[in-house]
């Protein structure tokens, strides 16, 4: 499980511009290093933030994604993907 | 002997100091900020306690405390690409390496950073509060963002041996107390609005909090504030946590100043005694 990967690509994005530029122009390769699991990796090309929050990611952190709009991820289609995520919150007795 | 002279919450979006700079004086925020500053400025503390939820910038998941001071002569920050001025501030390391020792006596396992920089949870407070930067702090920091969460009451009884761990030092002292942070709060997480990044996901809430505060109801506070309430106000409704471990500090004392900014989940409050 490599949730802290994804977690921690996030995280890189906003404090290594390097890190930022490559995933701009190609995400692939940008990633290709990185000790992710290939479904993470399937989800972060495709942008679906929902799966990855569903999975553990931490969602203040997969909102860095818009600021660049990495993988296609611009705050409205973050915003209409993450809001169909299966919320757990939603589900426990109050 | 130190004491307590007074306490103080607020908010820190990132965009406010940006948002002040541009509206000017007059707008909410500013008004907001400046009335609390104006207590701040009345009390003239020498030292100022800072309960603060660090956002993955100073701490990670490699290495996620849940209690923390930080012992240091000296930070600095934003360290978070915050678009406002970049600050450093004094810390006050002997009172912050008391605070942890008395903690660890009584029973909190407080973990220890000598050498960190803070992000806008921090940075934009002071920068409203003390833009001199001429108060040193203890920052300490809670885990308000990475659930499980410590609990409500725990927090209490931290911000409540911080005011007796005070109360011990030999020193005359006048130290306020600071909680940054939100009450209802959702970032990046299936509670925010359509299009949006962020929104306030559970106004009643921070409307319910604030009024428990107003009236110096602790203990109702307190029982309600479970880790369900707070997780449905929003993935960042745990830094209410730094508030109720401010309060610990002061006991059931009612605000000289509160306001809320209910559309925004938040409130700017002042406690004072003198």
């Amino acid at each position: 499980m490599s949730v802290y990967a994804v977690n921690k690509l996030c995280r890189d994005a906003l404090h290594d511009r390097g890190f930022r530029e490559a995933l701009k122009s190609d995400p692939a390769a940008a990633m290709a290093p990185l000790d992710l699991a290939e479904d993470e990796r399937r989800a972060l090309l495709q942008g679906d933030v929902a799966w990855l929050f569903e999975h553990g990611c931490h969602p203040f952190l997969l909102a860095y994604l818009t600021r660049w709009d990495l993988f296609g991820l611009t705050a409205p289609v973050y915003s209409e993907r993450i809001r169909k995520a299966r919320d757990p919150r939603d589900e426990t007795a109050a | 002997m130190a004491e307590i002279v007074a306490a103080f919450g607020v908010p820190h979006a990132p965009a406010f100091p940006a948002l002040v700079a541009r509206e000017g004086p007059n707008c909410e925020v500013a008004r907001l900020y400046a009335e609390v500053a104006k207590h701040v400025a009345a009390v003239a503390p020498d030292v100022l306690v800072v309960f603060d939820s660090d956002h993955f910038n100073t701490f990670f998941f490699d290495n996620l405390p849940t209690f923390l001071v930080g012992v240091t002569e000296a930070t600095e920050g934003p360290n978070d690409q915050t678009p406002m001025p970049h600050y450093r501030v004094r810390g006050h390391a002997p009172l912050a390496g008391h605070l942890r020792g008395s903690g660890l006596a009584r029973g909190f396992d407080l973990s220890l950073s000598q050498d960190f920089d803070v992000d806008h949870s921090i940075m934009v407070p002071l920068h409203f509060l003390t833009p001199q930067m001429n108060i040193p702090i203890v920052p300490i920091f809670i885990n308000g963002l990475a659930p499980p969460l410590p609990g409500a009451r725990r927090c209490y009884a931290l911000g409540e041996m911080v005011r007796a761990a005070i109360k011990d030092w030999p020193e005359r002292m006048r130290v306020a107390v600071l909680a940054s942070g939100s009450f209802s709060l959702e970032i990046g997480g299936p509670k925010i609005p359509h299009g949006e990044r962020a929104g306030t996901p559970d106004e009643a809430w921070a409307r319910r909090v604030q009024q428990l505060m107003q009236q110096g109801k602790v203990n109702d506070l307190l029982e309600e504030a479970t880790a369900v309430r707070m997780a449905r106000a929003g993935n960042i409704g745990g830094e209410l946590l730094n508030w109720i471990a401010m309060l610990g500090t002061i006991g059931e004392r009612r605000p000289r100043f509160i306001e809320p900014q209910v559309d925004h989940g938040h409130s700017y409050g002042a406690w004072r005694w003198d």
